[in-house]
């Protein structure tokens, strides 16, 4: 090294942090169309780029069981052709002026997200409105995304993180149960699915009736109320439509509490899942404590799993916990991947650090924690895309950022014994744990480690 | 087009560090975005993966730090922070609320100035384990992992700095010692070779300041980095290829070409070629081969911006099960052909543009983005102001100029090959890559 290297003087005393300021989440001006469509506006000046975020309820078990992935396939062609425009035509249109347009389906239902820079608007609400109302779902599309989520199920299955969610949902739920199966469906019953299925299903379950549109941007000197009411107004339901029913609890697999482990011979890090049940944001005594607990447990480098072991091991790149609400309960899931000849040991490891937080948390992590996502919230909700989002995932359970608000409040007189309960009240040492990688490597070793059935399946 | 124009605020301090102030009083948090001009382009034979490795050090400790605290303290005032490192920088970044700024500051210029008082072997050890699990992770043990360095290897030759990836190999990280870091550091690490943004809520004057008291005092310890200073790397003459067979869940192409430096308009008329070609869902390639004749299930094209002589364009494309890639790869190359003989139209044109405003704002639209934008442009173009000026210099590309692009950069002799290909028995691996000669260096 060079001597100056050695030769910068000593640094000033360590600043002080002075206090945030007050900070409150965005809230949005709320109203219902005619027809049944919530809007949820956001203004947000300096944001050229606005979000808008459609959220349509939908439960999954709705899918007809031989044609499950139909859901997907159709917010897959939505934009894929319209009574008046070719698929080629739409896409386009929607490029031409920077439309950029999505949509997909999750355990909740169907979303459609589009960006748009804040002059091209209404040009970007029309064709919202032409997918939705319009879509024509031409057989050549259908089928051709057919083939691309067959494609993509083997391309699932190759990635271990992928591989590893498929087998915990199938092992964690009931066999019986929707979400006991891939939300895009399985090779037989994509195979199966046409487009009258897609037609059908669009006409069942696609209106405005229980569903929200969140936008989020720079409104200066435009109607964006206007706007919405003039694309979106004359959006109705058809005559099969049939709204969402109320979720029925889920379907908990009784024998949940095992380990499965997907061979993958020769795979130099075995990717482990570990998840046992969690809440659902209406959760008694408040949803707080959960995010609060996911980023003590596995928030980063800092917090219990990595600190063991990444930081003092070196087994892995990096262990994420978080407690993930669905619509009814929740999971709470420990995810990462591990070096092959450590496994058994990590393992070991991970799920002695989840057991002993059921011990509790001390007052320091609990205020660390606190500290974090409550002063992070001004930069993690700064921006229309991060706003949208956020109220669009809420949306389904018929919420909105008003509740991420009340959350914050909420951490800031979090305390330790409330934490610790709240993790005692879902965690108690059952879980389900997947390993995808070389079984020969570690099987008899995580058998010996005693902590539940161990079965052993092919990738 | 309300057309951006972020206020923006520059200052060299007189130990060399460059530092540029963008207020934006919207949201009360501040960006610090620091750009050192090191990365894997830097790294010596016998240490490829160093400035990565390096990068994780950076975050256990310095002289005033302890291990693990600068995570810990920032996360603790409410900041998001990470590094990255690639071919031509790495960068240190961190959001916090606006009266954490000052500690943001305090911490990175204690590790910018003040680090090997805390590096030790032990740490050296546990972050080279957790190196080497991110390699696993994130390359080696994933189906298309590896196929980013078989590209560099197959379209860059043999010794050229872009020709080995940032995360390295086993061996080299292996091989990382103490001394090494040492030097690294001693080398690299100063405030004359690095830039320094901030934006957010903070005035020019406070930020100016901040860093005046902290980094002013730090002496130019690093042996700067001139720009511009590696030979222009002109395109491949002859088509090369590499061949890979393994347990991938279909085959899949990816086609490289050698484009222009980023920072020139050469480069912005190539990477709209490749927009046109294959980047957007419009796209002439898309359109062919998923949509109409169905013979790849996805295809994507990006050009891939570097500062040394020059940049990255890729056309990737899954092959539908059942058809033969080297029908893929034909209709690839007759659509390359066909490009570069008419030039795209004016729709395809106003596409590739709108497309690319879209992308550009709403990548500004928060202040750490916008943050590393300036520092990007900064530290290898001198060019902080290229954040106002970029959607105009893109409306300003004639279609002519992207034919001439696509003619020079973006025809079917100009490509290197790397095909991953589902191994049809178990155990067969893969090919040699061959190398054209090129610009002296002998494959």
């Amino acid at each position: 090294m060079t001597p100056e290297a050695m030769d910068n003087p000593e640094a000033l005393p360590r600043p002080d942090v002075r206090p945030a300021e007050p900070f409150a989440v965005p809230l949005p001006v709320r109203h219902r169309l005619d027809n049944g469509l919530t809007v949820l506006r956001y203004d947000m000046p300096g944001q050229y780029i606005h979000s808008v975020r459609l959220a349509i309820p939908i439960a999954l078990h709705q899918e007809p069981p031989a044609k499950e992935g139909v859901a997907t396939i159709m917010a897959r062609t939505l934009d894929e052709g319209t009574a008046r425009h070719t698929a080629l035509e739409f896409a386009r249109l929607l490029e031409r002026r920077g439309v950029a347009l999505g949509a997909g389906v999750g355990e909740s239902g169907l979303s459609i997200d589009i960006d748009v820079a804040k002059r091209h608007l209404d040009y970007a609400l029309d064709l919202l409105r032409q997918a939705l109302v319009e879509p024509a779902f031409p057989s050549d599309q259908v089928e051709r995304h057919v083939s691309t989520r067959l494609a993509e199920i083997e391309q699932e299955r190759s990635i271990a993180g992928h591989r590893a969610a498929a087998e915990f949902w199938s092992t964690y739920f009931d066999p019986a149960s929707r979400a006991s199966r891939p939300v895009g469906g399985r090779a037989e019953t994509i195979a199966a699915v046409t487009r009258e299925d897609v037609l059908a299903f669009h006409a069942r379950h696609v209106a405005p009736d229980a569903a929200t549109l969140v936008i989020a941007g720079d409104f200066t000197g435009i109607d964006v109320t206007a706007s919405i009411t003039r694309a979106l107004g004359g959006w109705t339901a058809q005559p099969s439509y049939q709204a969402p029913p109320a979720r029925p609890m889920p379907d908990v697999a009784a024998d949940r509490a095992r380990i499965v482990v997907v061979d993958r011979p020769e795979s130099v890090q075995t990717e482990v899942l570990v998840g046992a049940p969690g809440p659902d944001r209406q959760v008694e005594g408040g949803w707080a404590p959960y995010p609060l607990l996911g980023f003590v447990l596995g928030g980063g480098p800092t917090a219990r799993l990595d600190a063991l072991l990444r930081e003092d091991k070196g087994y892995t790149y990096g262990i994420r916990a978080s407690f993930r609400p669905r619509r009814r309960e929740g999971v709470f899931l420990t995810s990462g991947s591990v070096r092959a000849d450590a496994t058994v040991d990590a393992v070991r490891l991970l799920l002695g650090v989840l057991d002993d937080a059921r011990d509790g948390f001390t007052d320091e992590e609990v205020a660390h924690g606190v500290r974090y996502l409550t002063l992070t919230a001004p930069g993690r909700y700064a921006t229309a895309d991060a706003v949208a989002d956020e109220a669009a995932a809420l949306a389904y359970d018929g919420l909105t950022t008003g509740f991420t608000g009340q959350t914050l409040r909420d951490l800031t007189g979090m305390d330790a014994d409330r934490v610790g309960a709240a993790y005692r009240r879902f965690v108690d040492g059952r879980w389900t744990v997947v390993l995808v990688g070389d079984a020969a490597g570690f099987i008899d070793g995580v058998r010996d480690l005693g902590r539940g059935d161990v079965t052993a399946v092919p990738a | 087009m309300p057309d951006i124009a972020y206020p923006l605020a520059a200052r060299t301090l007189a130990n060399g560090l460059r530092v540029f102030v963008s207020e934006d009083h919207t949201v009360p948090t501040v960006t610090v975005n620091i750009w050192v001009k090191v990365g894997s382009r830097d790294e010596v034979a016998g240490r490829t993966g160093l400035a990565h490795l390096f990068e994780h050090l950076m975050f256990q400790g310095s002289r005033n730090v302890p291990s693990g605290e600068h995570f810990s303290a920032l996360l603790a005032a409410g900041g998001r922070l990470n590094a990255t490192t690639w071919f031509d920088r790495t960068n240190y970044f961190e959001t916090v609320p606006k009266g954490a700024l000052e500690l943001a500051l305090w911490l990175e210029a204690d590790r910018h100035g003040r680090l090997l008082d805390a590096v030790t072997q032990e740490n050296l050890d546990n972050q080279r384990d957790v190196v080497k699990e991110e390699k696993r992770q994130r390359y080696d043990n994933a189906p298309y992992g590896n196929a980013m360095r078989d590209v560099y290897a197959t379209v860059f030759p043999p010794g050229h700095p872009y020709q080995h990836p940032t995360i390295g190999s086993m061996a080299d990280l292996e091989a990382a010692t103490l001394a090494d870091v040492h030097a690294f550091f001693a080398e690299h690490y100063g405030p004359n070779n690095s830039v320094l943004t901030i934006v957010g809520d903070v005035t020019e004057a406070e930020a100016f300041g901040l860093v005046e008291k902290h980094f002013g005092p730090l002496r130019p310890t690093a042996t700067p980095r001139l720009e511009g200073t590696m030979p222009v790397l002109r395109p491949l003459t002859e088509p090369v290829r590499f061949e890979h067979r393994g347990p991938v869940p279909n085959d899949r192409l990816y086609l490289a070409f050698r484009l222009p430096p980023d920072g020139t308009e050469d480069f912005l008329a190539a990477g709209l070629a490749m927009d046109i070609l294959g980047g957007l869902s419009s796209s002439r390639m898309v359109e062919r081969l998923v949509r109409t004749e169905t013979i790849a299930t996805a295809l994507s094209a990006h050009p891939m911006g570097l500062a040394g002589g020059v940049s990255l364009g890729i056309v990737s494309a899954d092959v539908l099960e059942g058809i033969d890639p080297t029908v893929v790869e034909r209709a690839i190359c007759e659509e390359l052909e066909r490009f570069a003989a008419a030039g795209p139209t004016d729709e395809e044109l106003e596409a590739a543009v709108a497309e690319t405003e879209r992308s550009w704002l709403s990548a500004l639209a928060g202040h750490d983005e916008r943050a590393d934008q300036i520092s990007h442009y900064a530290a290898l173009y001198d060019d902080p102001g290229y954040v106002n000026s970029f959607l105009d210099r893109v409306r300003a590309v004639t279609a002519a100029e992207i034919r001439a692009a696509a003619t020079a950069y973006l025809l079917p002799q100009h490509r290197a090959v790397v095909a991953y290909l589902v191994e049809s028995e178990p155990g067969q691996t893969a090919a040699t890559p061959t190398i054209a000669a090129e610009d002296g260096v002998q494959g």
